[in-house]
């Protein structure tokens, strides 16, 4: 049945990953200058302890911690809280954590979207406490309606000027982000890069987050800043 | 066969049909929706600027005129989805639909037709679902072209493939002209596809999700590299 009536020639490959290095690498000099537009000293001072962290990896060389090797897990756990260890990871520190031989049941999208807002942003900073587990393949139903969620109605509403919840599409970049870090995969990627290119009139709605934007950020240009898409 | 054409303007129904006419053994409509839901003013001035886009407008208005007159253009005022809009697709006892117009599907609405409605989606299947899909593949080094398949209410979930077509990126320099060009595929390969429907024993290629991601809209920047990728490609 599959009339397959011409050939094609792909664009190469190895071409197609060294621009897309050197893209990322130009958005990550990119976000270097003008990062303080994103997040005003205001914003920064209202981080607590963290503001110059996030100022110097902004601002810094191409920092950023490799977590593949996290993908290999089952499930992993750790004593901090959700933000403490989003914090971690987001300024590229290490966030200690120990492998378990189990997880938890899997979790249904339709179940996800089924809750409350606030039942919602509970139940995904409960589960991902440890913000690695995000990246596991076990998860990936959860990462791709958290994906399908960014890229279909939150990006509808921010591009529309419709009232949208701030803290909520800042919590899935956050964890987008993460997931793209360990599974390299490209549209993850692509969700930040697509949220960084909104207008400024779009992205100032955001701000009413601070912590979240900081995380979303120094999370974006890490991911920048690592090799082998 | 009957086929209906689902389109969201004259001019875009006018086109598909007229590559079917000659199609021996093919009765062709052309259901015209209201996309958006779209005041009577607006949406018959839109009709009148995309006619006169066209450039054959006196063709394309002749050609109306001799659709309505066979009473072979429908026009639906109220969503496609909507109890009446079943009943009036029903009413034509069509066996297959042909997608131009920018609707999602319900259940209900494909059930109207009598194997579904096809939809010629600009990339490749089972792999490439979703948006911006002819950028992800060049972007991936894949390969690029259309598939025609019986949609579903999910998003190019559709399990029966009727068939695939490889078309090369290659001296193209600019995305958003090559996923034209895709589209402009729609009324030849949906002529292929009622061809390969209408020979005896048909079977179907399966469209097996798990073997492919959903992609969205890509971001400029990566928009960027791909155009890049092509410019590359032609040297």
């Amino acid at each position: 049945m599959a009339l397959e009536t011409a050939l094609s020639r792909p664009v190469q490959l190895d071409r197609c990953e060294g621009i897309v290095r050197e893209a990322l690498l130009r958005r990550r000099a990119e976000i270097r200058k003008s990062w303080r537009s994103l997040i005003p000293s205001e914003c920064l001072e209202s981080l607590g302890s963290i503001p110059k962290d996030v100022e110097s990896l902004l601002s810094g060389q191409d920092a950023f911690r490799d977590w593949r090797f996290a993908a290999a897990f089952t499930w992993t756990d750790c004593d901090a809280s959700f933000l403490d260890s989003l914090c971690v990871i987001a300024l590229g520190g290490k966030v200690e954590y120990r492998p378990l031989d189990t997880g938890p049941a899997p979790l249904l999208p339709l179940e996800l979207n089924k809750l409350s807002r606030d039942e919602r942003l509970k139940t995904l900073c409960d589960r991902y406490r440890c913000p690695l587990n995000i990246g596991l393949s076990s998860e990936s139903n959860v990462a791709e309606e958290l994906l399908r969620q960014l890229m279909v109605p939150d990006r509808a509403k921010l591009e529309t000027g419709d009232e949208f919840d701030a803290d909520f599409v800042l919590l899935k970049l956050n964890l987008v982000g993460i997931r793209a870090m360990i599974t390299r995969d490209l549209r993850f990627l692509d969700a930040l890069n697509y949220f960084y290119e909104l207008p400024q009139r779009s992205l100032a709605r955001i701000r009413t987050s601070p912590r979240f934007l900081a995380f979303w950020l120094c999370i974006y240009a890490q991911l920048l800043s690592a090799p082998d898409w | 066969m009957r086929v209906a054409i689902i389109a969201g303007s004259i001019s875009g129904g006018i086109r598909i049909a007229q590559e079917m006419e000659s199609l021996p053994g093919v009765d062709v409509f052309v259901v015209l929706c209201n996309v958006g839901k779209r005041s009577p003013l607006l949406r018959w001035s839109r009709e009148l600027l995309s006619a006169l886009k066209t450039f054959k407008w006196w063709t394309l208005a002749r050609k109306a005129w001799s659709y309505a007159r066979q009473r072979r253009l429908v026009i639906l005022h109220r969503p496609l989805d909507d109890a009446t809009s079943i009943e009036r697709l029903k009413s034509l006892q069509c066996d297959v639909g042909l997608h131009a117009a920018n609707v999602i599907y319900r259940d209900l609405t494909i059930s109207a037709f009598r194997l579904g409605i096809l939809n010629a989606h600009i990339g490749i299947l089972p792999k490439y679902r979703g948006r911006s899909v002819a950028e992800w593949s060049i972007l991936q080094s894949d390969r690029t072209g259309v598939t025609v398949f019986f949609i579903d209410s999910g998003i190019d979930t559709g399990s029966r493939i009727v068939l695939r077509e490889f078309i090369p990126s290659r001296g193209w320099n600019n995305a958003l002209k090559f996923k034209n060009m895709l589209f402009g595929c729609d009324a030849r390969l949906y002529r292929k596809a009622l061809e390969t429907l209408m020979q005896p024993g048909v079977r179907f290629e399966s469209n097996d999700v798990s073997k492919g991601q959903r992609y969205y809209v890509m971001s400029k920047m990566l928009t960027r590299v791909v155009n890049e990728a092509l410019l590359d490609d032609k040297v």
